[in-house]
């Protein structure tokens, strides 16, 4: 076996990424950004505070940070990664290659994860800045904060081939990695945080699954211990490490399993479909409400075309899975309730309502970006751009189905989950009028969302890249106001922080319910027009550049 | 609006087109009656593809004009669209998509009400036999059936002119032919065609005319036999010896009958031998009488030239001679 150094899928993924001006870009706005942090906190007296507060205040948004954009920005790569192959029919020459799967494997991984850690090493002289600053610790701190980082890059880029190798379409399995990534990192906490004091296989089987997520360990490393105590995942970085090696490990050998010729050795769908008439018994009925395998109307004049379109290429697009997606969302949101109004967990209703601005903000993200930003780089990448510009449809309409499209998922979504702010308003109705506000709030994220990430497609030649930069940018946009909110006292000013969170509609939501920390802002109705401005602008640039696209050459 | 003061349903006058340094296209002037198929042949990069973008309005013209059904190409572009049905060379596939669906999306936006979209999706699916593909996945199609699904998909809107580049690209022999009567079958509906392919036999075989270009300029225009007498004026003959051993005594026979610029080759194994020459009937009889006298021959025939020829003796021509590196 060659050495991983001379393995060809490892060079060919590592140095071509890496000549690339968007890895540059990326380098330098980490690097630029780190630094800033430091600079701000740095000591005007020469002399090193052994207790230092000002170092944890820089180190923990620095970490927190970091660790956002490993979540964001890893997982997109490998999570195309098989699957572009596959289309393009290069996977069946790399399988039958004389390169083993094993080599195909670990190079796209480790060729992946290398990238991530030289693009996060250019934060280390912020980190060690930190140390200089005194209170900060190589053993305690910044060690077990590159190795968490490390695993954490693994972990995710292990998830994305998985995923990646099981997939028909590059849009499918980057929003299949962000929901798991989303999983792992977050929704694994939930039982041990619901649950309470879970005994027997269930406290171990709650405790491995808290160990999953980083944030445990994350929180150890940045001195919020007692926080994390608080809410009872306290695994620590040690048991970090040992689950994402163990699920690294089960990824793994469940993606090499399905690495080989037979991969390629799939029957083509049938394409079965019924006529109205004949479509089948009650039960299938009852079971699917739409049945999927009954033959389709044709688009009607009053629907734009483009966006029906879109709604059917989305496998989730189609309307007996969009009906179970708003299901599931109306369910999750009315359990939370009913955890607040019996009192399980003793929160209180702003806490609850909280941690449902959260979960909707979590799944708006999720979707928003990928559905935002396939709109134009996947017709281009498909070909498909090229039919329409041939075609006598006028760029405006093309442009208002694609938006709408994604929209009116967002939206739907959304809809889906205020039967919980409801019974919320029902409990203590005192709170409706915030409850109105938050949904205001949540709008012009959705519109936020849709616009920035149409926008960034629109100069992305493939999908991949879109979502990559839709997903960053986005980050940038709403966990940079929240890293700066994070710092709030120390480093930055009330003032400047204020001025942060009204790029944040999330923030906004979130000072509606009075949420701790956030109850002392007023952001709305200020958070509201810079949240329509930014998209308003976003949509005059996606015009501008969707029109310049369907101009002749 | 501009419109063309002759009858035919394609015309270029003069068309060129430069992106910054490079000319793609150099003062083509071509033309195609209506019903007629137009072969439009070329190595890579020869300014095909640049021609068939500004046909269909995707691109604009540096200089000369562009007719479409009496419609100028750049100036009434959303015209031009209902006019033409284009398949590029990519398919443009959605997933999934149902074929009744992508071809009833393709009518939607090109306008036709739903209730002649589905009369029309009939039609189309009938015509290019594809029927049987109505509830297949698009993305599960095989390259084939795409090609053929893409044809459906240019027809959908009923167009005068139907421009398809490399229909026949990737295909097997059986789908060849059946995209060969395809073809011939719009064309005998009426339709005006402009086919690219790389496989001249089978442009040979349906195009009322060729257009060869190379460089961006065009080398030969019109119709096929015209195109090959002009472009393969030397005919070639062969001459089978009976007997193995008079096959070099033929050679010379026949070498010293002919002139330098009329190369003999022989091929021993097949006891032939082959010559390029201009010369008439008479003078082509009379040589046939002198080696017929010396050797025992066993045929003596025309080898028809046929596009390839001529396509090669065009690249041969403009083919710009590649500088040899000094081996040390």
């Amino acid at each position: 076996m060659t050495s991983l150094i001379t393995n060809p899928i490892f060079q060919r993924e590592l140095l071509d990424r890496l000549r690339s001006q968007k890895t540059l870009g990326a380098i330098l706005t980490i690097a630029i950004g780190s630094s800033i942090m430091v600079m701000m906190r740095w000591p005007s007296e020469a002399a090193v505070d052994s207790m230092s507060q000002g170092s944890m205040q820089v180190f923990r948004p620095l970490a927190w940070g970091m660790a956002a954009a490993i979540t964001m920005l890893v997982p997109a790569f490998p999570a195309t990664a098989f699957v572009t192959e596959r289309r393009r029919g290069t996977l069946a020459l790399l399988l039958n290659s004389p390169i083993s799967a094993m080599e195909i494997y670990w190079g796209k991984l480790f060729g992946n994860v290398l990238l991530s850690m030289i693009l996060l090493s250019v934060s280390l002289p912020a980190l060690m800045a930190c140390f200089a600053m005194g209170g900060i610790s190589l053993r305690s701190h910044i060690g077990p904060l590159v190795l968490v980082f490390f695993a954490m890059s693994v972990q995710y880029s292990a998830v994305g081939l998985w995923i990646s190798i099981q997939s028909q379409s590059a849009d499918a399995s980057l929003r299949a990695t962000y929901a798991t990534v989303l999983g792992l990192s977050v929704l694994s906490v939930a039982p041990t945080v619901l649950a309470g004091n879970l005994t027997g296989i269930y406290s171990l089987i709650a405790h491995w699954m808290t160990a999953i997520s980083p944030m445990s360990a994350l929180q150890e490393i940045t001195g919020s211990q007692a926080q994390a105590d608080a809410i009872g995942i306290s695994t620590g970085w040690p048991a970090f490490l040992v689950a994402s090696i163990g699920t690294t490990v089960l990824l793994a050998a469940a993606t090499l399993t399905k690495l080989n010729p037979l991969l390629l050795d799939r029957p083509r769908p049938v394409g079965r479909v019924l006529d109205a008439k004949n479509s089948g018994g009650w039960l299938r009925r009852i079971t699917y409400l739409v049945d999927p395998e009954k033959r389709k109307l044709g688009i009607p004049w009053w629907l734009n075309p483009v966006m029906v379109k879109e709604f059917r290429t989305r496998k989730f697009g189609r309307l007996h899975w969009l009906i179970r997606l708003i299901f599931f969302s109306a369910v999750v949101s009315l359990l939370l309730t009913v955890v607040a109004a019996t009192g399980t967990v003793r929160w209180g209703v702003e806490r609850i309502a909280a941690a449902m601005v959260l979960l909707q903000v979590c799944l708006l993200l999720l979707l928003g970006p990928s559905l935002g930003a396939n709109l134009i780089a996947s017709e281009v990448e498909s070909g498909g751009w090229q039919l329409l510009r041939a075609s006598p449809i006028p760029t405006w309409r093309i442009l208002i189905g694609k938006l709408m499209s994604a929209v009116w998922t967002l939206l739907l979504l959304l809809c889906a989950t205020l039967p919980g702010y409801l019974v919320m308003s029902s409990i203590q109705p005192a709170i409706s009028g915030q409850v109105s506000n938050v949904v205001i709030s949540l709008i012009v994220l959705i519109f936020m969302v849709t616009s920035v990430s149409a926008c960034l497609s629109a100069f992305s030649r493939t999908t991949a890249m879109a979502t990559t930069t839709s997903y960053a940018a986005l980050l940038i946009l709403f966990a940079g106001t929240l890293l700066i909110w994070l710092a709030r006292g120390k480093p930055f000013g009330p003032l400047l922080v204020e001025r942060a969170l009204l790029f944040n509609p999330t923030a906004a939501a979130l000072a509606e319910m009075k949420t701790p920390g956030f109850a002392q802002y007023q952001l709305t109705p200020q958070s509201w027009y810079v949240g329509i401005a930014l998209s308003l602008s976003c949509l005059l640039v996606l015009a501008l550049r969707t029109w310049r696209m369907t101009r002749p050459d | 609006m501009g419109t063309s003061m002759t009858d035919y349903v394609v015309e270029t006058k003069n068309l060129s087109k430069r992106y910054g340094d490079f000319q793609a296209l150099d003062d083509l002037s071509i033309h195609v009656q209506r019903g007629q198929i137009l072969g439009f042949i070329g190595p890579n990069g020869a300014g095909k593809t640049t021609t068939i973008k500004i046909l269909v309005g995707l691109s604009r013209p540096s200089s000369g004009t562009a007719f479409i059904a009496g419609e100028n190409c750049s100036e009434n572009a959303s015209k031009i669209k209902r006019l033409v049905g284009y398949m590029p060379d990519r398919f443009g596939s959605y997933d999934n998509m149902r074929v009744h669906e992508y071809l009833d999306f393709f009518g939607a936006i090109y306008g036709i009400s739903r209730k002649e979209r589905r009369h029309r999706i009939g039609q189309v699916l009938d015509i290019t036999n594809t029927a049987y593909m109505h509830d297949k996945y698009v993305e599960s199609l095989s390259h084939g059936m795409q090609q053929r699904i893409g044809i459906a998909r240019t027809l959908l809107h009923n167009p005068e002119v139907l421009i398809l580049d490399e229909p026949a690209n990737g295909l097997d022999p059986k789908a060849r032919i059946e995209m060969r009567q395809l073809l011939l079958r719009l064309s005998d509906e009426g339709k005006t065609l402009i086919v690219t392919s790389h496989i001249l036999p089978e442009l040979a075989r349906i195009c009322s005319s060729v257009a060869i270009v190379t460089g961006g300029k065009l080398r030969a225009f019109g119709r096929i036999d015209d195109v090959m007498r002009q472009l393969c004026p030397l005919r070639s003959y062969e001459v089978q010896i009976a007997e193995g051993e008079q096959v070099e005594i033929a050679a010379n026979l026949l070498r010293s009958q002919l002139l330098p610029t009329e190369p003999v080759t022989v091929s021993r194994s097949e006891q032939i031998l082959r010559f390029p020459t201009m010369r008439t009937e008479r003078e082509l009889a009379s040589i046939l009488q002198h080696l017929v006298g010396s050797v025992a021959v066993s045929q003596f025939r025309e080898v028809a030239s046929d596009l390839e020829d001529a396509f090669l003796s065009i690249a041969s021509e403009t083919a710009s001679p590649v500088p040899v590196p000094a081996t040390v």
